[in-house]
């Protein structure tokens, strides 16, 4: 995009609109959270919170502290793994299970059942099983993601227009050829779709995983990482830093699935011309 | 046979009719030939056959039941009389026919036509529309008589199933009973067999290292169903139920207030442009932050321990239905809100009869979501905080060293997620049964 | 103004609304700052009653032109009259949609989740000014006479594609529309059912009198209905050539392999592929 066009959209109406109910939310959000400091007043709920005048303070003295980057190393460290895992073994499982009938009446039904239990519940299950709790914590993270994952990918190879198969049997293509030049490059696109929003569910999961076991009930340990920083803020009383650490999240997140993103369209051209 | 076949080509309620059929109407014709000034038939005679001129003329003379204004004709190669063969409810010729010359024919059993086209019902209906056509416009016989042709509309929308009579039960039926007769079954149970195998071996059996600690399905399952449970838990015990009700009030509770403000909200987001505009930019900055990562706030804001566990579940399932429901809003096709206003509905109306039927579906795959993603929470909630509850049980669980209890908090969690997520399904297609409909009768 | 439609006026009645009258308008697309003419100083009269086929290559344009008409597009100078009234013009960019223009759409747009009968009757219903058993007794009767009797309470998703298009045309007809506008409305359907549904458009034209601004591809279909054939240039879209087809009315099937009908068909041709293979080369999408 060239210069005059990033200027174009960023001042054009509708981003001007978005701006401006930003800023709106952000002065009721310091109008509330002063309300007991300017009229007397406290405001019920909003009251309570630290206003957005002092989070911006606290963040700005966190930049210069190590220990908060370490937090955001930590969290990434363990989403990346936990998000690798899922990848490496969800995308073919996915795969073999959309292709072979077979297989995938004998595990689908399986998966199934074990879906609907939130990755959350398998905490202690994991901590009692995995030797170190990084690995724990690991494990509950790889959930997450790898059921959205393998359905994303299920749901894609299925779709495949059965006519695509066809014509390139008809063109004399082997098994292996026709997986490869075919099917893989038709799932690709809810492959994309299911690992971004899998990366969404993994942060989610980490940063769950971060307060329980860090914070938690079972104590001690490798702790660390974005969720612990917050629940530890908590515990410490400083409440400014909550909400830094809440937006931190946000931020981080909302990274990891744009360059998902981003990386999707790089490896599906076709889909841009639509 | 080849000469019926151009024949039958030339008569216009078969023109453009398949091959093969005319092959089989050909099959039931018969070759008549006549003299000259020979009568053929009479008013009032049954009619049995349906006849097609093969060569010389016929005089064709209508009767007054016929209701007919032009009652004299001249038939000739090709033409074809004696349709009150194929009129339901007719049994009577309407017409006295006679040779003028020496003449052949070819006749055609009316009743085995009928149930030829009915075997290809598409086919069938269109020749019977041009039946009907031909004896309104070349015989100028009014649409009452000839709207008797027989149609095939209904046969044409039911396979297995009658078109206007298809509910949810029958479809559930019918998919179980096909499912039962499929090799799914089977392999189903071979899966669970495996896993419960490979539990039960590792721990029960080879004792396997890192599942030392862990309990094994005997433990798990006689524990559960057992009436005196070592641990204080089962079936059996009221304490179960108290938390699995209380895990289901709280979901209650947020998921239908999430429902109830984010679907109208994400109506309104992917309805119109200046409100989204404003709006999910803000929606957009809020919705990253991991539902958990509020629980510390929430717990600031809200006093008690159960408020910021339905807050944290109801937030979760808000973004979750807002965002589907606006996106639903934004994948119905443009035409039928254009069509809409073209028949002169205004934007209100269009909103109410266009808009919100037509993004029932989004909505629906959105509140499976939702719910899938209230549940998540709640289990992170109740494990943090709140008293009571599934999470609550499988983490004090853990915490007092009752290991099957955590087991029996995870399946029962399965059980109830599960349910309450075919539940809502339900009442989609309960709500949307012209779906459910469309969707049976495969692509038309 | 067409002799034809004058010479067969008994056939189609006397009508007096439903001109249509496009006056040197253009359209210009701005996409990313490349402006895409799409209709290049197109000029028609239409006048009252008449089967107006407008023939043209894919992506041309003539979509473009209908929604125009409808009110869905603005354009970007020229103006449309609608019986002497203005539809759209030099003040008025984009016409407001309205039930005296009503489009029936190429992938239909039959409301999947209203029964036909409840389609048949969304017209009115919105208008409020009938009651409801005035409007369903009316609706029923037309269901009726287009031989759609017994499929009321079907959802559109019951029923054959044929069968949808015709509920479709009813929908419209039952609020008094002056014009219709079809946009390629039997393109999807084989050629079995296609002939069918000609003969009962034909049906309905002659029951109710209403201007018919048809866009097709098929040459076959464009003599076989109308008056009057506007055969399009590639994109950017203006009338090349028009072709008078003089079959009278009413018309049937045996109109295709009349001898006029096949001189017509090969006056025409030679203007329509010509302008296909222009838009072929261009490697046009279709509209």
């Amino acid at each position: 995009m060239t210069m005059t066009k990033l200027k174009e959209k960023l001042f054009s109406r509708a981003a001007l609109r978005g701006i401006i109910a930003i800023f709106i939310f952000i002065a009721l959000w310091e109008t509330g959270a002063r309300s007991e400091q300017w009229f007397g007043y406290r405001f019920p709920f909003l009251g309570l919170v630290p206003p957005p005048s002092d989070v911006a303070a606290s963040w700005g003295g966190l930049i210069g502290d190590p220990s908060y980057w370490q937090s955001w190393y930590m969290s990434f460290l363990r989403v990346f793994g936990g998000f690798m895992a899922a990848v490496v073994i969800g995308i073919p499982l996915g795969l073999f299970m959309a292709v072979n009938k077979t297989f995938y009446g004998m595990a689908f039904p399986s998966f199934e059942v074990l879906r609907p239990i939130p990755p959350l519940a398998w905490v202690p299950a994991s901590i009692i099983f995995w030797p170190t709790q990084e690995l724990s914590i690991a494990f509950v993270t790889f959930l997450g993601a790898f059921y959205t994952i393998v359905i994303n990918v299920l749901g894609g190879a299925r779709s495949i227009n059965k006519q695509f198969l066809q014509a390139a049997q008809s063109m004399g293509a082997s098994q292996w050829d026709i997986f490869r030049r075919i099917v893989l490059p038709a799932t690709l696109p809810s492959i994309v779709v299911g690992s971004a929003v899998g990366m969404g569910i993994t942060w989610e999961v980490v940063v769950a995983a971060e307060m329980i076991s860090g914070g938690g009930s079972s104590g001690g340990g490798a702790g660390g990482g974005l969720g612990f920083f917050i629940w530890s803020s908590y515990v410490g009383g400083s409440y400014e830093q909550i909400i830094v650490g809440m937006i931190s999240i946000g931020i981080a997140g909302y990274m990891s699935s744009e360059l998902l993103r981003q990386l999707g369209g790089f490896l599906t051209p076709w889909l841009k011309t639509r | 046979m080849d000469q019926f076949v151009d024949l039958l080509k030339s008569a216009m309620p078969f023109r453009m009719v398949p091959d093969n059929l005319i092959r089989d109407i050909a099959e039931i014709c018969t070759q008549h030939s006549f003299a000259a000034r020979e009568n053929i038939y009479n008013l009032g005679d049954i009619a049995d056959d349906v006849y097609i001129v093969s060569s010389g003329s016929v005089q064709h003379i209508l009767g007054a039941d016929s209701g007919t204004s032009q009652h004299e004709k001249i038939m000739r190669r090709g033409d074809m009389f004696g349709w009150a063969a194929v009129l339901e409810g007719q049994n009577t010729r309407l017409a006295a026919t006679s040779s003028k010359e020496p003449t052949q024919v070819i006749r055609i059993n009316g009743k085995e036509l009928t149930r030829l086209l009915e075997t290809d019902p598409a086919v069938g209906d269109v020749v019977m529309t041009r039946f009907a056509t031909m004896i309104n416009k070349e015989f100028s016989v009014p649409r009452s008589i000839a709207d008797l042709v027989p149609g095939f509309k209904q046969a044409l929308t039911a396979k297995s199933l009658q078109g206007s009579e298809v509910t949810t039960m029958a479809l559930t039926v019918y998919r179980i009973s096909t499912w039962l007769k499929s090799p799914r079954p089977y392999l189903m149970i071979i899966g669970f067999a495996f896993v419960l195998g490979f539990w039960y071996l590792s721990v029960e059996i080879w004792k396997l290292p890192r599942f030392v600690d862990m309990p094994g399905p005997t433990e798990v399952f006689t524990e559960w169903f057992s009436k005196d449970p070592y641990y204080g838990l089962s079936v059996y015990t009221p304490e179960y139920y108290k938390h699995i009700g209380i895990s289901l009030r709280r979901i209650a509770f947020a998921f239908f207030l999430a429902t109830g403000l984010g679907v109208p909200l994400g109506l309104f987001l992917g309805w119109s442009k200046s409100f989204r505009e404003f709006i999910f930019p803000l929606f957009e900055v809020l919705r990253p932050i991991p539902v958990l990562a509020w629980v510390p706030l929430a717990i600031i804001i809200f006093s008690g321990s159960e408020t910021p566990v339905v807050f944290l579940t109801f937030l979760a399932s808000f973004f979750a239905t807002t965002l589907n429901t606006m996106l639903g809003v934004e994948s119905i096709d443009e035409s039928y809100s254009r069509a809409a206003y073209c028949l002169g509905a205004s934007r209100w109306q269009t909103f109410i009869h266009v808009v919100v039927p037509g993004a029932m579906p989004y909505i629906f795959t959105g509140l499976q979501i939702s719910i899938g993603v209230a549940w998540f929470s709640l289990v992170a909630g109740e494990m943090v905080s709140g008293q009571f509850g599934l999470g609550y049980l499988i983490n004090t669980s853990y915490m007092m060293i009752e290991y099957p209890k955590i087991i029996i908090g995870m399946i029962t969690l399965g059980i109830i997620g599960y349910s309450t997520s075919a539940m809502v399904r339900m009442m989609g297609d309960y709500l949307m049964q012209w779906r459910v409909r469309e969707l049976a009768l495969g692509d038309n | 103004m067409s002799a034809v439609l004058n010479e067969n006026a008994d056939a189609a009645g006397d009508v007096t609304k439903g001109a249509i009258s496009i006056n040197d308008v253009v359209k210009i697309y701005d996409p990313d700052g490349a402006a895409v003419m799409a209709v290049d100083h197109c000029s028609i009269d239409i006048p009252a009653g008449e089967i107006c086929m407008i023939v043209g290559p894919s992506g041309c344009g003539k979509t473009t032109l209908l929604n125009a008409i409808a009110g869905f597009h603005d354009i970007t100078s020229g103006s449309i009259h609608l019986d002497g009234e203005l539809l759209c013009g030099p003040e008025k960019p984009q016409a407001e949609p309205g039930s005296d223009r009503i489009v029936v759409f190429q992938n239909g747009a039959l409301f999947p989740w209203k029964t036909n009968l409840e389609n048949i009757a969304f017209g009115p219903m919105m208008a409020g000014k009938l009651s409801k058993q005035e409007i369903y007794d009316k609706a029923r009767s037309m269901m009726a006479d287009a031989g759609l009797s017994g499929t009321e309470n079907n959802y559109p998703g019951e029923v054959s594609s044929g069968l949808r298009r015709r509920v479709e045309i009813v929908r419209a007809l039952m609020n008094d529309p002056k014009v219709l506008l079809f946009d390629e409305p039997y393109r999807a359907l084989d050629s079995l059912t296609k002939s069918v549904m000609h003969e009962a458009l034909l049906e309905i034209y002659y029951r109710n009198k209403v201007t018919i601004f048809f866009i097709t591809h098929d040459l076959e279909e464009a003599i076989f209905l109308g008056h009057r054939l506007i055969i399009m240039s590639s994109r950017p879209c203006k009338p090349k050539k028009i072709v008078e087809v003089d079959i009278p009315h009413p018309r049937d099937y045996s109109v295709l392999t009349s001898p006029r009908f096949r001189e017509i068909m090969i006056e025409a041709k030679d203007v329509v592929h010509e302008e296909a293979q222009k838009a072929f080369d261009a490697g046009e999408k279709e509209g």
